[in-house]
């Protein structure tokens, strides 16, 4: 089995993420996945509590074990993922390298019996957290225009596939999606100090040898399903009795392909991902419409959206501003300077990647999925980013509309 | 030739070097190998608490109105050309600063434009520019940013403690102040604050990253030199803060809010301790927070399968100059529950035997998250910033650690007196 390495001894600790991905075809998918991931990251045959895990855990130096679930457009993620400290660091030059591939071994391929009891209780936890997804309003609100966007598509698909099917989940459902979550695509990364640990891949595969479909390729699943644009601008409106409004604007990209990545990311940042961006100067310094206001991209399903935190009367100004902004950079109206700070930061965040395992390792896996390459290094993607043109952003710029409007309006005027 | 001090942890493999320049401005540099991020920090020993003091210039006490040190904080970024927060984002670099109680730090993170990016930082810390117009355009700003802080749980849950626990003390005011204080604040205030607070024996620098320390050291330097000139009165600052009495001023606040989940925050004042003392304080807070509180825990075990918490209960202490307590946080639906089985609990806890061996475990498992931490420059940067404001010694965490005993936890646990407890509740309003 191929593992992928990343070494840097800068570090002093070692990330070991063991992925499967897959495609959803179900909302009742993402609920079951989710369940199984809170109940798989608690216990296992061996550990049968929480306490005898993670105390196991704190005596290896604090190694922290945790099951991450992530949406890749379309596709959905279970990653079982441990980091532990490199024994060059440790008092005694303690190694921990085979307790802590055991440690995972037992965690993802001998679960527990799970009791009814306990499915239950994880289905109340989620529900909980799907109840209480409006105590955040940025997040609620980028959530929802997401969901308008994407309709009838699984990345729109509600927070855990939705109340009702996560309260259908059972025991023969979740033995169901452990059957085909072995039966998934798994990469494995690496990722820190690997001083002393040149054949760590080695010992991984001979731990855990015969453990995984090899037959499926990462790189054959298809992470945007839908590509056709939608019609009308929608507008959708909801209260909340609260003092701040929040405002977010949804935007499709259309027939982009997989090389604008590196334009739509320069975008993005100079409309609203950056402090230089013409939202955060036009809405918060020149106009002090908002505290908080920013654009996301979404590079698996070619969105993005724009968010500010507003007073509930100017409702009407900020989105004349930003629309305006919108249009500005689809007519070439791009000063130097916001073009080149937006490129300056790109890079820079690149570069500070490096000073990271955990980013080493996600920027590897986006590339292994969206690009389906692993060899694209950093100074690689630096050099795409040096080469985009002001000419390029207005090209993108023309490829992207707004659909739909979310607006979370609050009941007090502040 | 300059004297520069070197704090080495051995533990972590790294060093900090400590110098300070003429005018008194201390700088440290904490060296980490390989990285590409550089931070850059401006710091100063001023906060939301200093609201009351002798104006440096007048030399006469004044009052000044509640937030104006967040306020300040967020006028330096202006100056006369431009705004340094365009400047730093103009060479790709990412800047942001903050102010709590004690403090106000700036900072920015880049690779390769660190000189530049130093350059700014200085400029915009030493050339202040405010302006009626640039102050009434700021006071929309914060009041979006106050109008946040009010619908957030988190904050009015833990603002509404303090409010109950404390008497006297500034802290009971939110760090922003009010969309009200914030309107008396004029550019003639900001300069007498700036000018009280921002001398350089109240500041200091701090760079963390792979830089070469002399030449780092010298470019601070001589680029502060050029300030020299410049009124910084050398009088020593002075504050007037209320003598808080020991006892709180109310054992209960609860506010609704239109929110699905609740959200407990209970108290425990405590006496005033110093320097090592408050890290003592904060190290075996963790471990109680780790040995009774976390995952492992027989008391998360049982209330989470009682449904009353769906995540663990937090326990942290707080100290400073003029204030000490400890904060138990908890979300739950079933919130009079869960604190009822905290307060049952603590007391519990307070009369049981230590458990040795889970007690060494906990140690090891903070000795790794001690390291794990080293690997980011940020959170090397928040640990050093506490060593400076304290006046302790860099890597003072690990020893200290390795010096506590199960009769320290035992000890720390008897202090949380019911008399000097206080909850905050924040509950739906359905």
């Amino acid at each position: 089995m191929r593992i992928y390495k990343i070494n840097d001894d800068k570090f002093k600790s070692i990330y070991i993420s063991y992925n499967f991905t897959f495609e959803v075809k179900d909302e009742s998918d993402f609920s079951n996945s989710v369940v199984l991931a809170a109940l798989m990251s608690k216990t296992s045959n061996k550990y049968r509590t929480l306490k005898e895990k993670n105390r196991y855990l704190n005596f290896l130096y604090g190694a922290s074990f945790f099951v991450n679930t992530q949406r890749f457009g379309d596709l959905y993620s279970i990653e079982f993922g441990i980091e532990y400290i490199n024994k060059e660091f440790l008092p005694d030059k303690e190694e921990l390298l085979y307790k802590v591939l055991y440690f995972l071994k037992e965690m993802i391929y001998n679960p527990a019996d799970w009791s009814e009891k306990e499915i239950q209780r994880e289905k109340a936890v989620l529900a909980n957290r799907i109840n209480k997804q409006k105590d955040d309003k940025f997040n609620y609100a980028i959530k929802r225009v997401e969901e308008l966007l994407c309709k009838d598509e699984p990345f729109g698909t509600a927070l855990y596939g939705g109340i009702e099917n996560v309260e259908r989940v059972d025991k023969s459902s979740l033995i169901k999606a452990y059957d085909k979550l072995l039966d998934s695509c798994v990469t494995i990364i690496v990722s820190g100090n690997l001083c002393g640990y040149d054949d760590i891949d080695k010992k991984i595969n001979e731990v855990f040898k015969n453990c995984n479909n090899l037959t499926k390729k990462i790189t054959d699943l298809v992470f945007n399903t839908k590509k056709e644009s939608l019609s009308n601008i929608e507008v959708v409106n909801e209260n909340i009795d609260a003092t701040q409004s929040i405002l977010t604007v949804g935007m499709k990209i259309n027939n982009c392909n997989a090389d604008d990545f590196y334009a739509l990311n320069l975008y993005n940042l100079i409309l609203g991902g950056a402090p230089s961006s013409k939202l955060f100067q036009n809405v918060r310094e020149k106009e002090s419409l908002a505290y908080d206001i920013s654009s996301i991209y979404n590079c698996f399903k070619d969105i993005i959206i724009i968010y500010a935190g507003i007073n509930k009367d100017n409702y009407n100004k900020a989105l004349r501003i930003i629309e305006d902004q919108i249009t500005q950079i689809k007519q070439g109206k791009i000063t130097d300077i916001e073009f080149n700070s937006a490129k300056d930061m790109l890079i820079e965040s690149l570069i500070e990647c490096n000073d990271s395992k955990i980013s080493l390792l996600d920027n590897k896996l986006m590339n292994i999925i969206k690009f389906k390459t692993d060899s694209i290094s950093i100074d690689d993607a630096i050099e795409q980013v040096k080469k985009i043109t002001i000419d390029d952003i207005v090209r993108v710029a023309n490829l992207i509309s707004t659909k739909k409007i979310f607006f979370l309006g609050g009941i007090d005027n502040a | 030739m300059r004297n520069i001090n070197i704090e080495v942890s051995r533990s972590l493999g790294e060093s900090t070097y400590i110098t300070t320049l003429e005018n008194g401005l201390k700088v440290y540099i904490c060296k980490k190998k390989g990285f590409n991020k550089k931070i850059g920090i401006f710091g100063t020993k001023y906060g939301s608490l200093d609201n009351d003091f002798i104006d440096i210039m007048t030399r006469k006490r004044i009052k000044v109105p509640d937030g104006i040190a967040h306020f300040l904080e967020h006028k330096l970024f202006e100056n006369e050309k431009g705004n340094a927060l365009d400047m730093f984002s103009e060479i790709g670099v990412d800047s942001n600063a903050y102010t709590s109680f004690d403090r106000t730090i700036y900072y920015f993170e880049t690779s390769n434009r660190f000189e530049e990016a130093i350059d700014i930082l200085i400029k915009m810390i030493k050339e202040p520019y405010f302006t009626d117009e640039n102050v009434a355009k700021e006071q929309g700003i914060i009041s979006q940013e106050i109008s946040k802080y009010d619908d957030d749980t988190k904050y009015t849950v833990y603002y509404n403690l303090l409010r109950a626990m404390y008497q006297k003390n500034p802290i009971r005011v939110n760090i922003a102040g009010t969309i009200e204080s914030i309107s008396y604040i004029n550019k003639e205030l900001l300069y007498t604050c700036y000018n009280t607070f921002y001398s350089p024996q109240n500041m200091f620098i701090l760079v963390i990253g792979d830089v070469d320390v002399n030449k780092t050291i010298e470019l601070i330097d001589n680029r502060m030199k050029k300030y020299d000139g410049d009124i910084t009165l050398n009088e020593k600052i002075k504050k007037f803060i209320p003598d808080e009495p020991k006892d709180i001023l109310q054992k209960e606040i609860t506010q609704k809010l239109d929110i699905y989940m609740p959200r407990i925050n209970i108290g425990y004042k405590l006496p005033i301790v110093d320097g090592e003392e408050i890290t003592k304080c904060e190290v075996i807070s963790y471990i109680i927070s780790e040995m009774y509180f976390s995952t492992l825990s027989d008391f998360f075990q049982k209330e989470y399968s009682e449904e009353k918490i769906d995540a663990p209960v937090d326990f942290y202490y707080e100290g400073g100059d003029t204030f000490s307590h400890v904060v138990i946080s908890a979300t739950s639906k079933k919130i009079d529950l869960i604190e009822e089985d905290i307060l049952n609990y603590i007391e519990d806890i307070k009369e049981k035997q230590i458990d040795e061996e889970l007690f060494n475990i906990v140690k090891r498992n903070i000795i790794g998250n001690i390291i794990f931490s080293s690997e980011s420059l940020s959170s090397s940067g928040s640990t050093i910033i506490e060593s400076i404001l304290r006046g302790t010694s860099v890597y003072k965490e690990i020893e200290v650690l390795e010096n506590i005993t199960s009769k320290d936890i035992k000890d720390f646990l008897n202090k949380l007196d019911e008399r000097y407890r206080v909850s905050s509740k924040i509950i739906s309003k359905e």
